[in-house]
């Protein structure tokens, strides 16, 4: 059993190798939160094709590992939490321009000021997020 | 179709990477935003090992001509950072922590994530059909009041601190005919951009020219384009930048050799800039010619 910086390691470097193919060959920013919410918003029709494809891409392939190796998302089961948490999610990240791939992958990586900043406030929100409602309330 | 198999691919290594790494566990992110309990340290394993590809493709990018279907690279990154990226981060960081996915993981999971998974990313998707009403309250309630100050340095040429379109009106009823924008886009909010004051402009019948200085990098260029567009107006104009002194210094580079140097130091000065260090290169300019 390989430990889980191993993984962690290895799937990050996938990671940034579709976001550098996705640059180098494509032209463009590998923000998953940009990508899917053009689509939704109506914002990014006129790239749809491409926008669409890459999600098919990121939802079939791990479908499939799953299907083959299995995967659990250990998601909670209170519904409150997880409605809550979708809408700040879709929220925030058109609302900041980026999520973890954009601000924090494609950002940091090139040194962006913007991106720099999303990270430290998504983290540090997340931090304390999880510290009052995980220790505090219980809740998560 | 290239461009949309290759979108394809980098999305299916994007997700392979994103089952690989674990971070389509909700609780490995969670816990390593926690702290004050059982940290896991996976997810800054995974962005290190994110970070190091792209950042060597960016340098990679900045020795191409375009990318390798065409079209341009990304713009180069703003400097700009507003309340909207901030509320947005924090907003999405508060979203993240409470279920422990982002947009990546949460489609990512979509075949396994079960009926929550689902859920999540519906409530995901109605957030982010939401947001632009929502990043428009913020552009509306932060915007700071414009501090358009009209500085006459001729009668025929005035320069002015970021201007924003309700000051358009007032500068039609002064008299002015065209507005110069000195100001490079990547230094101004959005909604005061060249695009929508050009639009804002022409909507009242003022002509309006976009002429970017870089601070600091101004060129042969830039004084050649204001010359042509001064030449060409029927009326004042009226020119701006952050805070005007771009604009100044290009009138002083276009009247080089006109006009007295100490003259326009002089008048410059009338408004608070201070160009008397510039004298040198006036002085070059003007023997240039």
């Amino acid at each position: 059993m390989l430990a889980s910086w191993v993984w962690g390691l290895c799937g990050g470097l996938l990671i940034g190798s579709a976001a550098a193919l996705y640059l180098l060959v494509n032209g463009r920013v590998m923000g998953m939160s940009g990508i899917l919410g053009g689509l939704v918003d109506g914002s990014g029709w006129g790239t749809w094709a491409e926008r669409a494809a890459f999600v098919a891409g990121v939802v079939a392939v791990p479908g499939l590992l799953a299907l083959a190796f299995g995967g659990a998302t250990h998601l909670t089961g209170n519904w409150l939490v997880i409605v809550l948490g979708g809408l700040l999610v879709g929220v925030g990240t058109r609302v900041s321009n980026g999520c973890t791939s954009g601000h924090g992958v494609c950002g940091i990586s090139r040194l962006s000021l913007r991106g720099i900043v999303a990270t430290v406030f998504y983290v540090l929100a997340g931090g304390i997020t999880v510290a009052v409602l995980r220790h505090g309330f219980g809740v998560i | 179709m290239r461009r949309t198999g290759f979108a394809a691919l980098a999305g299916a290594i994007f997700g392979a990477g994103l089952w690989v790494s674990g971070m389509t566990d909700t609780l490995k992110v969670q816990g390593w935003l926690d702290v004050f309990g059982q940290w896991d340290a996976t997810l800054a394993f995974v962005m290190s090992g994110a970070i190091v590809p792209m950042a060597v493709a960016w340098r990679v990018a900045a020795r191409m001509y375009h990318p390798v279907l065409g079209g341009p690279f990304p713009e180069p990154p703003r400097p700009e950072v507003g309340p909207k990226l901030v509320i947005g981060a924090v907003l999405f960081g508060m979203g993240w922590a409470l279920a422990g996915l982002c947009p990546g993981p949460a489609l990512a999971s979509a075949t396994y994530g079960g009926l929550g998974g689902l859920v999540f990313l519906l409530a995901m998707v109605a957030g982010m059909v939401a947001a632009p009403a929502l990043s428009r309250r913020i552009e509306t309630l932060t915007s700071r009041r414009s501090a358009m100050e009209i500085r006459a340095l001729t009668p025929d040429y005035a320069v002015s601190p970021q201007i924003d379109p309700s000051d358009l009106p007032a500068l039609k009823a002064a008299g002015y005919t065209t507005i110069i924008d000195n100001r490079p886009d990547g230094e101004i909010p959005t909604p005061l951009q060249a695009e929508a004051m050009k639009a804002a402009a022409e909507a009242l019948g003022l002509t309006f020219v976009i002429n970017p200085v870089l601070p600091g990098a101004m060129t042969a260029e830039n004084v050649a384009v204001q010359e042509q567009a001064v030449a060409g107006a029927t009326g004042p104009v009226f020119t701006y930048c952050a805070s005007g002194n771009r604009s100044a210094i290009v009138w002083m580079l276009m009247n080089a050799g006109k006009l007295p140097v100490d003259e326009m130091i002089a008048n410059t000065a009338r408004f608070g800039y201070n160009h008397a260090p510039l004298r040198g290169l006036i002085e070059a300019a003007a023997e240039q010619g």
